[in-house]
């Protein structure tokens, strides 16, 4: 550059060089940002601009068998936090203002380190007036922390119902995955019992607020006025077989005991009744359950989380013996002209096995009715051990019977090859079989066993599988679509269960053991336990329906550690009886009782 | 003798056509942002306001008498000197920057004005027969004139703008014939300055190699040393100005250095600016389209994003177009620079080119992301009155040349 002249003709071609090399450079980056990376940018600017705020739909309802509303919702606040805008430093005061141990909001950051920052983490359901007080105050501090409305499980309409409806709990990242694009971070979905069977049905369709976000992620305005926003649709209300009263009734006689009932109808296999006692309340489960909370539950040694009613496996005790009373009719080896003599017992090479009475000679009516162990001893002997299996199995027992929640157990119901498998192929003798004709030792079954049992007797050997649910309720047209079930027929003859349940009848209005559970105007049949415990106290058994002539309820009633079932059990079957068939009349004494007890 | 001329030998249409496209291209990317704007949603009938004034005052200035400008150059240059001083007292603080005069229903920034004080002072300067630009006293004096009005504003504290006026010096220099030691002495503060961005190790290599440079060029020892404690003065300036620059400037710095340290600051501006133009692709998204800019993506977009708004609504054509009106003008600005009657007239055109280049090319470089984020608005379209109406009397006054020039022949 040794042209030092004003404004040489070098000098101006710098200058149109800067210009040259300056446009070429922005026409190749506007070209580059345009047209070839033209749809990356697009992509950006789409995701960026709308935020999508989902909208979580209530879940669907549980009615009972004439609507009565059993499960509801109601809105309760729940505390997000977004971890990208959240300063960690405000955690010990907000886990103090939640009443939680430390370390609490930590724990769950951790659990979902892999999601994205911005998405919202759910801190805690359920939160105190206290709490949203103090969070108003202190909201301009506390970035990225926000509480929103939610709806919550109300579980304030009169039934516990803990082991059969189940709880919601926040989605694992394992499901999460299984169920990609139906649930996301935060959602509840059902864990175990109707709740998780149905959850199909219940979480309803998600809808979307859309929300203009600045630059700063920063709501600046609803989209289009909320226009485009899509509506979250409620999930389908679920009508169950569960009548609200009989329910109810059920569970405030069992309180301060253990043990389970199931009512079912013979002719359906609609549940009418569901209880396990001691119940849990599910409403610590619909909001935030403390670790404290959890271990009490979980180390309770009455076990209020273990469902009794479908997964207690306990000898059936003396409501067994009508397996050996219709193997023996069915078979042919007795008929009612057949006679047992009860001296008080049953002689079986060196062992005695006693009798309650001495009944003197009893035909298989009779025997049902006075509850004879001498005569089912015998019977079982003479139907064969295999063959009265056979009956059992027919009426369900040692297999699930399919019930519509997955917490399910399927008992014992023994034959030769199981003892042989158990205590090898000579291990075992006939005396091993004696005791299970009357419903002891190495048999068992739950109490919803033994109710669909009761109910394949009321209904001559015909029923469907046992269930909850009656059907549902679209959440588009209102339009209740009922569920069908498996129809079983176990092909007994009806002359069989003629003598059988003309046995039970006697229970109850003859010389039985469970002439108390009369009820006036209503036929009711019945048959007494006691399982024999080694551990303690006997379980209390009873099993009964009604009406005889036409049965609408079959019930099978557990009382654990209570004594005698005819004491213990047959009265809360009597009333849940009394409660379903005869409504006004239950109701009215209830009212009495109640204005009694005030005075 | 007078002789009566064809209209476009009076009045240079390459200059005027392009610039009344890209005022209303300005327009619309102003009027499409803003309309739906809570807080700005004015500003398309004060930008267009702005436009008229700027427009009648250009036309005054066309028509005034071409001595004025040389004549009165040294009164404008003080004139905008002590209205710097005065906004640094008694001005209002916008974006960080204390550099506005309000006046309630408009405001004015007095670092606009002193643009072309500082241009006609340094032009009529340095377009004295006797100058002789290659003397160091010559140049130092020269860059004091340039200095004291950076020196001003660097203390509002608006960065863009003195690298605006350090631009529109340099281009002058060149012009005037800066030899290339010349150059050196001009230019290596500035490098040393830039270099100090990326730490002290770089920094002191940069120094090294000047002072490498300086020994290759034996000048006297004098001259050699004084470029060299300038040098190592501004070398640690940078320190200095950065504690005194407010956090938001700070971050800028810092995000220019490491653009994704702060996502969400200053580089993301950027960022979504590039996001608004890249997802135009050829057509655009149409006026008003645009959901970047309609989502109000870009925080004050309507001032230095306003290409980001052409980009994403008017897509590759459209940036192009302005990319284009802006080459004609820069390329007839040199050629009128060459055909200038005078030094004073040629020098002025110069450092007009230097003034509108330096605002384009640090205003288009951000938005496409090949420059650092510098806060300079894109002449005639970016949204503020006092800057369109700067940029309008200066080429007022380039147009004013273009009319006398054949009636002095």
């Amino acid at each position: 550059m040794n042209d030092l002249s004003f404004g040489s003709a070098l000098r101006s071609k710098i200058f149109y060089l800067l210009i040259f090399f300056f446009f070429s450079a922005s026409f190749f980056q506007l070209f580059k940002m345009q047209i070839i990376n033209q749809k990356n940018y697009e992509i950006k600017s789409e995701e960026n601009s709308i935020k999508e705020v989902p909208l979580v739909p209530p879940r669907g309802l549980f009615y009972d068998r004439f609507f009565n509303l059993i499960v509801g919702n109601k809105s309760a606040f729940t505390l997000e936090i977004v971890p990208a805008f959240y300063n960690k430093q405000y955690n010990s005061i907000i886990e103090k203002m939640l009443e939680v141990p430390e370390g609490y909001i930590n724990k769950i950051f951790n659990k979902d380190k892999n999601y994205s920052k911005f998405l919202p983490r759910k801190i805690m359901r359920g939160l105190s007036p206290k709490f949203i007080a103090w969070f108003e105050e202190n909201k301009s501090q506390l970035k990225g922390v926000d509480y929103i409305v939610e709806m919550q499980r109300d579980y304030s309409y009169g039934i516990s119902g803990s082991h059969m409806f189940g709880y919601t709990k926040e989605i694992s990242l394992n499901q999460l995955k299984l169920f990609k694009g139906i649930y996301e971070m935060g959602d509840y979905v059902g864990n175990n019992g109707i709740e998780k069977t149905y959850e199909m049905y219940l979480h309803g369709i998600k809808g979307a607020k859309l929300f203009m976000v600045d630059s700063k992620q920063q709501v600046i305005g609803r989209y289009e006025n909320g226009e485009q926003d899509i509506q979250p649709r409620k999930g389908y209300d679920l009508v169950l077989t569960i009548d609200k009263d009989a329910q109810q009734i059920a569970e405030q006689l069992f309180i301060g005991k253990k043990g389970g009932l199931v009512a079912i109808e013979p002719e359906t296999g609609e549940i009418i009744a569901f209880v396990s006692a001691p119940e849990y309340d599910l409403s610590t489960f619909a909001s935030f359950t403390s670790g404290n909370q959890w271990k009490e539950l979980i180390n309770d040694p009455d076990k209020p989380m273990f469902n009794r009613a479908s997964m207690s496996q306990l000898p059936p005790g003396s409501t067994f013996k009508m397996i050996g009373a219709v193997a023996a009719l069915e078979e042919g080896i007795i008929d009612t002209n057949f006679t047992l003599g009860c001296g008080g017992g049953f002689q079986f090479g060196n062992r005695f096995f006693k009798c309650t009475h001495t009944h003197g000679r009893v035909n298989v009516i009779e025997a049902i009715e006075k509850s004879c162990n001498t005569f089912f001893y015998q019977i079982i002997l003479k139907v064969g051990f295999d063959k009265w299996s056979e009956y059992g199995k027919k009426f369900g027992f040692g297999e699930k019977t399919g019930i519509d929640i997955s917490e399910e157990a399927r008992g014992i119901m023994p034959n030769s090859s199981y003892f042989n498998k158990v205590y090898g192929k000579n291990g075992w003798t006939q005396g091993y079989v004696v005791s299970l004709g009357i419903g002891q030792g190495e048999v068992s079954a739950t109490p919803l066993q033994l109710a669909k049992y009761c109910a394949l007797i009321a209904n001559f050997g015909k029923t469907k599988q046992p269930h909850f649910l009656k059907g549902f309720v679209r959440n588009d047209n209102n339009q209740f679509i009922p569920s069908n079930y498996k129809q079983i027929d176990i092909g007994i003859s009806r002359k069989t269960m003629k003598i059988v349940r003309e046995g039970m009848f006697r229970v109850v209005n003859g010389a039985g053991t469970a002439t108390h559970v009369k009820i006036d105007g209503i036929n009711v049949a019945g048959k007494t336990g006691t399982a024999q415990n080694p551990h303690g106290q006997d379980h209390a058994i009873f099993i009964g329906f009604a009406p005889y002539e036409n049965p609408k309820i079959a019930v099978a009633c557990v009382v654990e550690n209570a004594g005698y079932g005819a004491t213990h059990a047959a009265p809360i079957v009597r009333s849940v009886i009394q409660a379903y068939l005869q409504k006004e009349v239950f109701k009215k004494n209830q009212l009495i009782a109640k204005k009694e007890a005030e005075q | 003798m007078k002789v009566n001329y064809r209209l476009q030998d009076r009045f240079d249409f390459f200059i005027f056509i392009p610039l009344m496209v890209l005022i209303v291209l300005g327009l619309l990317g102003i009027y499409s942002s803003t309309v739906n704007h809570p807080t700005a949603n004015g500003n398309f009938e004060r930008q267009f306001s702005w436009a008229l004034i700027s427009m009648i005052v250009f036309f005054i200035v066309y028509f005034l008498p071409p001595q004025v400008f040389k004549s009165y150059s040294l009164t404008g240059y003080i004139f905008s000197i002590i209205l710097l001083i005065l906004v640094l007292a008694i001005g209002k603080t916008v974006y960080g920057a204390k550099s506005w005069f309000s006046f309630g229903f408009a405001g004015f920034q007095p670092s606009e004005f002193a643009k072309i004080g500082t241009i006609l002072f340094l032009a009529s300067w340095l377009s004295k027969d006797n100058v002789d630009i290659n003397d160091p006293k010559t140049l130092f004096k020269c860059i004091a004139i340039g200095f004291l009005p950076i020196l001003l504003i660097l203390l509002e504290p608006d960065m863009g703008t003195s690298m605006v006026f350090m631009v529109i010096i340099l281009f002058m220099l060149f012009w005037k014939g800066l030899s290339l030691f010349g150059l050196f002495v001009v230019l290596s503060p500035g490098i040393v300055l830039f270099s100090s961005l990326f730490g002290k190790i770089i920094m002191f290599i940069m120094l090294a190699l000047i002072l490498l440079v300086l020994i290759l060029f034996k000048r006297n020892i004098f001259t050699s040393v004084t470029v060299m404690v300038i040098n190592l003065g501004t070398g640690f300036v940078f320190d200095i100005v950065y504690k005194i620059l407010k956090p938001h400037q700070q971050k800028r710095i810092d995000a220019f250095l490491d653009p994704m340290a702060d996502p969400l600051g200053s580089g993301y501006n950027a960022l979504q600016a590039k996001v608004a133009i890249g997802s135009g692709g050829i057509f655009g998204k149409g006026f008003m389209g645009g959901n970047q800019t309609q989502l109000r993506f870009i925080p004050q977009q309507w001032t230095d994003f306003i290409y980001s708004v052409i980009g994403e609504e008017f897509g590759f054509i459209g940036s192009l177009l302005v990319l284009t009106m802006f080459l004609i003008i820069f390329v007839r600005l040199l050629n009128l620079s060459k055909q200038a009657n005078g030094s004073f007239e040629s020098l002025v055109t110069i450092g007009a080119f230097g003034l509108f280049f330096a605002h384009f090319a640090f205003n288009i470089g951000m938005n496409l992301g090949i420059t650092p984020v510098v806060g300079l608005p894109l002449p005639l379209l970016s949204y503020g009155g006092s800057s369109l109406l700067v940029n309008l009397v200066m080429v007022g006054i380039l147009m004013n040349f273009y009319k006398s020039r054949r009636l002095y022949d």
